[in-house]
């Protein structure tokens, strides 16, 4: 394994870090608050580490999938690591557990908390927690990548390993290009947000913070009673942005090169916009029939299942006292989750669809023991090897979630709280149900379940596999061991 | 803002079509020269291959549907290239992309039935470039019969100047002796461009020392090269028969640019209709039925006592194999033609006298186009090759206009290390440049560097 070009990259991951962090650091010089020194402090730190780490250059920039996912992840241990530093040193989060639960739940767009009470953070913290959700929401390495010229064709392995999705194209043949453009989309989409956002009469801080908490599809809000508080304009805002964000970058690639063609043939979106309408019409149906409608509970039914399906997290109500039906479709969209290529999470939309389309092929085979036929995504027929990758992950990760339930189960929570809290830290949601509700919070796990928790949400934004590996034995070998 | 076409004014948009091995090379050469590259492919494995080890966009569909190559950006491409198995696909593909977009095209055509035609094609379908190689290969392999004693042998200036690659043999009189020296007492009209030596690559200067083991290419026209080759103590004459193994389009080309010059050519192939179709298509070739692994039967054909020998079946071991067995037990010419496998290193370390890469020779000609597309109007890049295993390069570039270098002395030119000017051809003159000598507009001139990406004449400079 070429150690070197890991360490190289890592060195490069720290170095942006902490150009990130200086900008809580400015927030906390504007508001004179002394919290935000700490963010200074650590960036310094990440600069120096990060210099020595890429001060010498690796002999050959070669590195294979098995690297970019060693790489990626690392780097992302390492960054949610330096950047739980801030938030312990200046007070705002004593206990470093609970203090890397709520960096790794922000870096993933999670968007769970440990806190019970948000507003007593300083405006410097308020505004990192939610800039690691604009960070992690298109991913460290991908910025990287756009930045950075890094010599030799294997980086698409990087990519492969950070973003999201069963298969992973680029946008234009050079993987920097690939990357700048998905970063300007995603920039200028933020900015739009933020404008409309001010329009509305939001405040700067809330503007910027609520924006990147969208933008990423986290659900970090600045207020205990998360969006419940704002007005229905805001809250507008922030459905239409969460569902424009989950849906997939290509999409807006291929809006502005006016391939209109193309975008319709998009399975993906054209089903991902069908589950969030249809989801919203039961969910107002069965308001209705439990006489719990309002004249906005369009809004709010909308807003839930958008904020749920991107895998954002907000609420503007408590869902936990909605009917049983309901409730149940969103922890349906929990899992379902957003599409490949968006910043949101989950097991993604297109996933679902190749093992929907696989399934049936299966039932088909019985029916026609001779049949061949192929599983076919926007009108293209998908290589087995997709489809095959496809069922692993769903094994994978459903292998992953019942040992989490197992884990955490000694906490001797109910049924549902456990069920919920596992499903919404593995899909980057955020809340859940009855004690993880949307109202309530995951400080009173135990130190143990909240490392479950990190994991999961670790192995959810990457996509279990690049985390897994870091544990395969000859990994291991390969790491600790020196080759002449 | 999202166009990349020209944005960093480093590379052009090219669409490969076909990952084979000319496919892959050229992706890897092209890449290498900062180009946007995107590659259709019908198998879906070939592409995931290609596109995780190159900086590459992958397509996987049928290269000359309309709807697939707009999908890679037709529309936005300077250049198609097609190269796929399949001649007709490959017309097709450029044809249907000449209609759609406004690119260059450059297609791979081997079948013997349209080689014929090429120039009738390539007018008439608005390709700019239509290449056999097993056409180039024959090309290649003919020249070193005609010059058995030479490793390599290219030719430029239209033929009128080569360049010539030899192994200073133990005790030769070079050894020991300085470029200069060779200059001044041996010949004076023949011009020393490369050394390599111990694997490293050296454009020499006057008092650089030749030492016996050395691996020489020299430029000089045709007549002088033969004149300083009988002065050093080197046969030059043509081989007088040969013996080619395996019939297949390579072999039917050069037999036939043997059999023109009065060289005898025997072939040995081991499928009949093929045999009957080549003793059709070759009226003088002698056409042996066989299989031409078998040494009884290489014996029996008389494999000891022939000059020269040409394995050119489609299997690179076999190629390896037989011309090992013919250097053990006889004293023939042997060029060994290798199609797919790399391992360069080990295949130096054998004895395999000359050897033949098609795959090299198509995509240097390919990039020889690309690099002149790419650069400015005021030199064109004629030809262009690979040298000493691609550590140095070759370029003969045409002066149209007038530019910093042209109408001065050489010798006041701020030239790069490492880089050499080897000819100068004024209509049809091979002049070897001296310091007095003055590039003039209408010239082609031949430049030898270590220094990669040359796209003009201006880049000699420093």
């Amino acid at each position: 394994m070429n150690k070197s070009v890991i360490r190289y990259i890592l060195g490069c991951v720290l170095k942006v870090e902490a150009a990130f962090l200086l900008l809580p650091s400015l927030v906390g010089f504007i508001y004179k608050e002394k919290q935000g020194i700490a963010f200074v402090i650590v960036a310094a730190l990440c600069f120096i580490l990060g210099t020595i780490m890429s001060f010498k250059k690796p002999e050959n920039f070669l590195f294979y999938l098995k690297e970019g996912c060693v790489a990626t992840a690392l780097s992302w241990i390492f960054l949610s690591i330096f950047g739980a530093l801030p938030f312990v040193i200046n007070g705002d989060i004593p206990s470093f557990t609970n203090a890397l639960f709520e960096t790794i739940s922000g870096f993933t767009t999670t968007g769970a908390s440990i806190l019970s009470d948000v507003e007593a953070l300083s405006y410097s913290s308020l505004f990192w927690r939610s800039f690691t959700h604009w960070i992690g929401g298109m991913g460290v390495l991908v910025f990287l990548l756009a930045i950075i010229p890094l010599s030799g064709g294997s980086h698409i392995n990087l990519m492969k390993a950070e973003s999201p999705g069963p298969t992973v194209g680029k946008l234009v043949p050079k993987i920097r290009h690939t990357a700048r453009i998905l970063y300007i989309i995603y920039i200028v989409m933020t900015i739009i947000q933020i404008i409309f956002m001010l329009c509305g009469g939001e405040s700067l801080f809330t503007s910027l913070t609520l924006s990147f908490g969208t933008a990423g599809t986290g659900g970090f809000s600045i207020k205990n009673d998360s969006i419940a508080s704002y007005s229905a304009y805001t809250q507008w805002v922030i459905t239409i942005f969460m569902i424009l964000f989950g849906i997939n970058f290509n999409a807006y690639y291929l809006l502005l090169f006016k391939k209109f063609k193309q975008i319709f043939r998009m399975d993906e979106v054209r089903w991902y916009l069908i589950i969030i309408a249809f989801s919203t019409i039961v969910i107002v149906l069965n308001l209705n029939a439990h006489h719990m409608a309002s004249s906005d509970s369009i809004r709010h039914a909308l807003f839930q299942v958008a904020s749920i399906i991107t895998t954002s997290g907000y609420a503007t109500l408590d869902f936990d006292l909605w009917p049983s039906a309901s409730k149940l479709i969103l922890v349906g969209l929990i899992f379902i989750g957003a599409c490949a290529g968006s910043t949101g999470g989950g097991i993604k939309v297109s996933r679902m669809l190749i093992a929907i389309k696989n399934a049936v092929r299966e039932m088909y085979s019985y029916i026609h023991p001779r049949s061949i036929k192929q599983v076919k995504m926007d009108g293209k027929p998908l290589d087995n090897s997709v489809v095959r990758s496809v069922s692993v992950y769903l094994l994978t990760f459903f292998i992953i979630f019942s040992i989490s339930l197992f884990a955490i189960s000694f906490d001797n929570k109910d049924f549902t709280t456990n069920f919920t809290a596992v499903a919404t830290t593995l899909n980057n949601v955020g809340p859940g149900l009855s004690m993880v509700g949307p109202t309530q919070n995951f400080g009173h796990f135990s130190v143990f379940a909240k490392y479950v928790f990190m994991f999961d949400m670790l192995a959810g934004r990457l996509e279990l596999f690049p985390l897994l590996i870091l544990f395969h034995p000859s990994l291991l070998k390969d790491w600790f061991t020196k080759r002449k | 803002m999202f166009n990349n076409k020209r944005s960093d004014n480093t590379g052009l948009n090219i669409i490969i079509v076909g990952c084979g091995k000319v496919g892959t090379t050229l992706v890897e050469r092209l890449i290498k020269e900062g180009h946007d590259i995107t590659v259709i492919d019908k198998d879906f494995e070939d592409v995931q291959t290609i596109s995780s080890t190159y900086d590459v966009m992958g397509i996987t569909g049928n290269g000359a549907s309309y709807s697939v190559q707009m999908e890679a950006g037709i529309d936005n491409a300077d250049l198609i290239i097609a190269v796929t198995d399949s001649d007709e696909l490959n017309l097709l593909c450029c044809t249907v992309a000449r209609r759609v977009g406004n690119c260059a095209a450059i297609a791979r055509v081997r079948t013997p039935d349209y080689s014929k035609e090429v120039a009738y094609l390539r007018e008439k379908l608005g390709l700019a470039l239509i290449i056999n190689p097993d056409l180039e290969a024959a090309r290649e392999t003919a020249h070193i019969l005609f010059l058995p004693t030479a490793l390599e042998v290219n030719t430029f200036a239209h033929g009128l100047a080569e360049i010539i690659k030899i192994r200073i043999p133990e005790g030769n009189v070079l050894d020991g002796k300085t470029i200069a020296h060779l200059g001044r007492h041996i010949h004076n009209n023949v011009l020393v461009c490369g050394v390599e030596r111990d694997g490293n690559v050296y454009i020499p200067s006057g008092d650089f020392i030749l030492k016996n083991g050395d691996l020489v290419s020299f430029t000089a026209s045709r007549s002088d090269a033969r004149n300083f080759l009988d002065k050093i103590g080197f046969q030059t004459k043509q081989v007088k028969n040969t013996m080619i193994i395996g019939g297949g389009k390579t072999t039917y080309y050069l037999a036939k640019q043997l059999l023109e010059v009065g060289i005898e050519v025997k072939i040995i192939e081991s499928d009949r209709k093929r045999c009957e179709e080549l003793s059709i298509l070759l009226p003088d070739a002698i056409v042996i039925n066989g299989d031409g692994t078998n040494e009884d039967l290489l014996k029996e054909e008389g494999i000891e006592y022939t000059e020269s020998f040409v394995p050119l079946t489609g299997i690179d071991e076999e190629n390896i194999m037989l011309t090992l067995h013919a250097q053990r037990i006889s004293n023939a010419k042997a060029i060994t033609k290798i199609n797919r496998i790399d391992f360069k290193d080990v295949i130096n370390n054998l004895n395999l006298g000359s050897v033949i890469y098609p795959r090299y020779i198509t995509s240097e000609a390919i990039i020889a186009y690309v690099r002149a597309k790419k650069a400015s109007m005021n030199s064109n890049i004629e030809t262009l090759y690979h040298m000493f295993d691609s550590k140095a390069e070759a370029i003969e570039f045409l002066i149209d206009s007038k530019s910093p270098v042209t109408d001065t002395p050489l010798m006041d030119l701020n030239l790069k290390d490492n880089l050499l000017i080897a000819c100068i051809n004024r209509n049809g003159k091979i002049i070897m440049p001296r310091g007095t000598s003055k590039i003039m507009v209408g010239d082609t001139v031949m430049i030898v560097t270590t220094h990669f990406g040359l796209k003009e004449i201006r880049d000699i400079l420093k």
